[in-house]
């Protein structure tokens, strides 16, 4: 095992449960989210959601609440401060408190969902996230996401999506959806709920009504299985990556809706096809990736481009960059062919 | 009340990576979760590393793992530095027996035992600086990582400590892992919030005054020590900053402006905004626990706080992080303390030395012209 930080071991470096569910549950404007831990742990996460927030140019700060334990409450126990935090909460008037545990609270073994039963006149969700013993950020994101769910109750459906999992931290999370909205319009599908971005706890009633679930990758499908269940709403378990699958997954959503599809994917494949020839002045060369993302489906992805514009992958070749998710759609496509001619020219 | 809204300070676990992380020849393992690994990591830029122990090590045991990530960084020229987190502090493992056949350096300095100065204090006091009678120079002190400004403070204390023909002696926290032991009998200051109490303190560099005071001292104790350049750049650069804030005043009202930031820092920003501006100082809201301060604030840990201040005060001019930043991106805004997210910092900017101030009055100036457009 190794102290290099990269991937290479999810449950080791799949970060932070914490910062997952708080991914989450900072998306919903009209709660407030409790930490159960020191403010340590708040801080980092605040200014972590801070700073991904102005990447995507979002000023507004999530409402984040440390119950500041200290040294004796570590030694005592911390439930008490729980109790205490929340009965200040609770007064304010909100939709709803996430009470989101850390690993130093799972470790000194506070009974954060006991202390949550109580009937405080606001609905109260305790998430599990224990940091490392809860799991990953994936896990993290996951609990969340269930937890919210489960305040939503089946409705009619309606012609629409849901987008299920948003990598909120994600650079290009708005981009990604914009490229998925602009699928769907092509097919004539409109997005009934972002679950989880920048919503309401009355938006989340609205749950059930999607015909289709669309989850931002195959970690999420935990989450498509229980929404499922819960609103009979089948899934595709991941957003449109790459040439080849962008076609699929209008192939996928419009059989889905049992719908004909023949216009759009022509339409995107001619698309697909002028793009190529905009970076045709990079075909023939050749090109490397670093090498820990060799097994990914990113790496997939990239051949498949490469392969398309007679790019060589060679070890010796120009080192390009490649993100760890793969590019979104045509237009992720487009901008990762970008980076290449920009890192080729360089 | 216990509860914290939004804390804006990092903890001691951080503190203790930005010290130890300032010195080349220190690796620094953060022992604890990922999560516990990833702020220092985005936030320090510089190379960290981590055991990123799971439920496996709290129910059996952090040392395998511990012994695992050392082996890995061992034989590499440099001297680990172990950083104990809040859950590894906890377990009840006698983790110094656990390092005993490993030469390396343990900071017990979990989240929950403080803010950022004390984990910093602590990591600090464990690397055991000391004087060398022998070593020449001043050192240079308050270069915490986490503040933005520290590689411009030192690159500027450096500059004009060579004007007066002083040679450099330890800068703390940024220096060979050597230096520590060999520190000069002197030392001067960037940000006292981050001192080191190293040698004989000789004062700090945080506005004209201080920096003049200060390199009086220097000269006193120094025979070789030519303070005249930094006298004439001073005079020069003052009535620049007079000039400037003379004409802007010919037009505009003075400033009424509140001020968070840690206490040196913010000290400065009210001193020198009343001393050029006449600004009306209505709150300075310490970071950290303040000290003896003639303007009017208290100490300020969480955001709510903030929010209701600047709604309360109404100020024209918001001197802090980018957390004030976002209460109302409208008003004249000066970045002066970490983080300053959502902006681009690539040039070292410095807040201590004659460009610090001239760097802190020109950003006050044209965002307070920018806002009254």
């Amino acid at each position: 095992m190794t102290s290099n930080p990269l991937p290479l071991n999810i449950s080791r470096f799949g970060g932070c449960t914490l910062t997952g569910a708080l991914s989450v549950t900072t998306q919903v404007r009209d709660t407030v989210t409790i930490v159960h831990g020191p403010k340590g742990c708040t801080h980092h996460n605040f200014s972590l959601l801070h700073a991904t927030g102005l990447d995507n140019d979002r000023v507004t700060l999530p409402d984040l609440i440390s119950t500041g334990l200290v040294e004796s409450d570590i030694i005592f126990g911390g439930e008490g401060a729980l109790e205490r935090t929340l009965d200040a909460v609770a007064k304010r008037n909100i939709g709803a408190i996430f009470v989101l545990s850390t690993c130093i609270v799972d470790s000194i073994g506070d009974d954060v969902a006991a202390v949550c039963r109580r009937n405080r006149g606001v609905p109260v969700l305790p998430v599990p996230s224990g940091g490392f013993l809860g799991g990953t950020f994936q896990n993290g994101m996951n609990n969340a996401l269930n937890a919210i769910a489960d305040t939503a109750e089946p409705c009619q459906k309606g012609w629409c999506v849901n987008i299920i999992g948003e990598k909120n931290l994600e650079y290009e999370v708005e981009e990604n959806c914009a490229e998925v909205t602009r699928l769907l319009t092509a097919l004539g599908i409109s997005v009934n709920l972002r679950f989880l971005r920048d919503c309401s706890m009355i938006d989340i009633t609205r749950l059930g009504a999607a015909r289709l679930n669309i989850l931002r990758d195959d970690d999420l499908r935990t989450v498509g299985e229980r929404l499922h269940q819960r609103f009979a709403t089948p899934f595709i378990s991941s957003f449109p990556v790459g040439l080849a699958g962008t076609n699929d997954f209008l192939e996928s959503v419009a059989d889905s809706f049992g719908v004909k599809n023949l216009r759009a994917v022509r339409e995107e494949k001619v698309l697909q096809e002028e793009i190529l020839t905009e970076f045709k002045d990079i075909t023939g060369t050749s090109i490397t990736f670093d090498p820990a993302l060799t097994d990914s489906d990113t790496f997939k992805i990239a051949c498949e481009v490469a392969d398309r514009i007679d790019i060589t992958i060679d070890r010796d070749g120009c080192r390009v960059p490649l993100e760890i998710s793969p590019p979104v759609g045509t237009a992720g496509v487009r901008r990762m062919l970008h980076r290449w001619r920009r890192a080729i020219h360089a | 009340m216990p509860e914290c809204e939004n804390p804006l300070w990092p903890c001691a676990m951080t503190g203790a990576a930005s010290c130890l992380a300032g010195f080349d020849g220190i690796t620094v393992v953060i022992h604890g979760s990922s999560g516990c690994y990833y702020y220092p990591a985005t936030l320090l830029h510089v190379p960290l590393h981590g055991t990123f122990i799971n439920e496996n090590e709290v129910i059996f045991g952090s040392e395998q793992r511990l012994h695992e990530v050392l082996d890995g960084l061992f034989g590499k020229g440099k001297k680990i530095a172990v950083v104990m987190t809040c859950v590894p502090a906890i377990l009840g493992e006698d983790v110094l027996s656990m390092l005993k056949d490993y030469d390396v350096i343990l900071v017990d300095s979990p989240g929950f035992s403080g803010d950022i100065e004390a984990g910093y204090k602590k990591a600090l006091s464990v690397l055991a600086p000391s004087v060398d009678p022998d070593k020449e120079g001043i050192n240079i002190d308050g270069a915490c990582l986490f503040d933005p400004f520290s590689w411009g403070n030192v690159r500027e204390i450096v500059r004009l400590l060579g004007c007066a023909s002083v040679p450099v002696g330890t800068v703390f926290c940024s220096d060979r892992l050597e230096s520590v032991g060999n520190a000069a009998a002197y030392t001067v200051g960037t940000n006292l919030d981050f001192s080191s109490g190293v040698g004989t303190w000789l004062g700090g560099t945080l506005g004209f005054e201080e920096i003049s005071t200060t390199f009086e001292r220097i000269a006193s104790i120094f025979p070789e020590a030519d303070p005249g350049p930094v006298d004439t750049e001073i005079e020069r650069e003052d009535e620049r900053i007079v000039r400037a804030c003379d004409k802007f005043l010919r037009r505009f009202d003075p400033p009424q402006a509140v001020i968070f930031s840690g206490f040196s820092y913010a000290t400065f920003a009210a001193r020198t905004l009343k001393q050029y501006l006449d600004a009306d100082i209505l709150y300075v809201g310490f970071r950290n626990e303040p000290g003896t301060s003639p303007y009017p604030g208290g100490y300020v840990q969480g955001f709510s706080r903030v929010t209701s201040l600047l709604r309360q005060f109404n100020p024209d001019l918001v001197i802090g992080s980018s957390f004030e930043r976002s209460v109302d991106p409208k008003r004249a805004f000066v970045g002066l303390t970490p983080p300053l997210r959502g902006m681009v910092k690539l040039a070292p900017h410095s807040v201590a030395g004659i460009s610090g101030t001239l760097s802190f009055v020109e950003d006050v100036l044209n965002a307070c012209m920018d806002r009254k457009k």
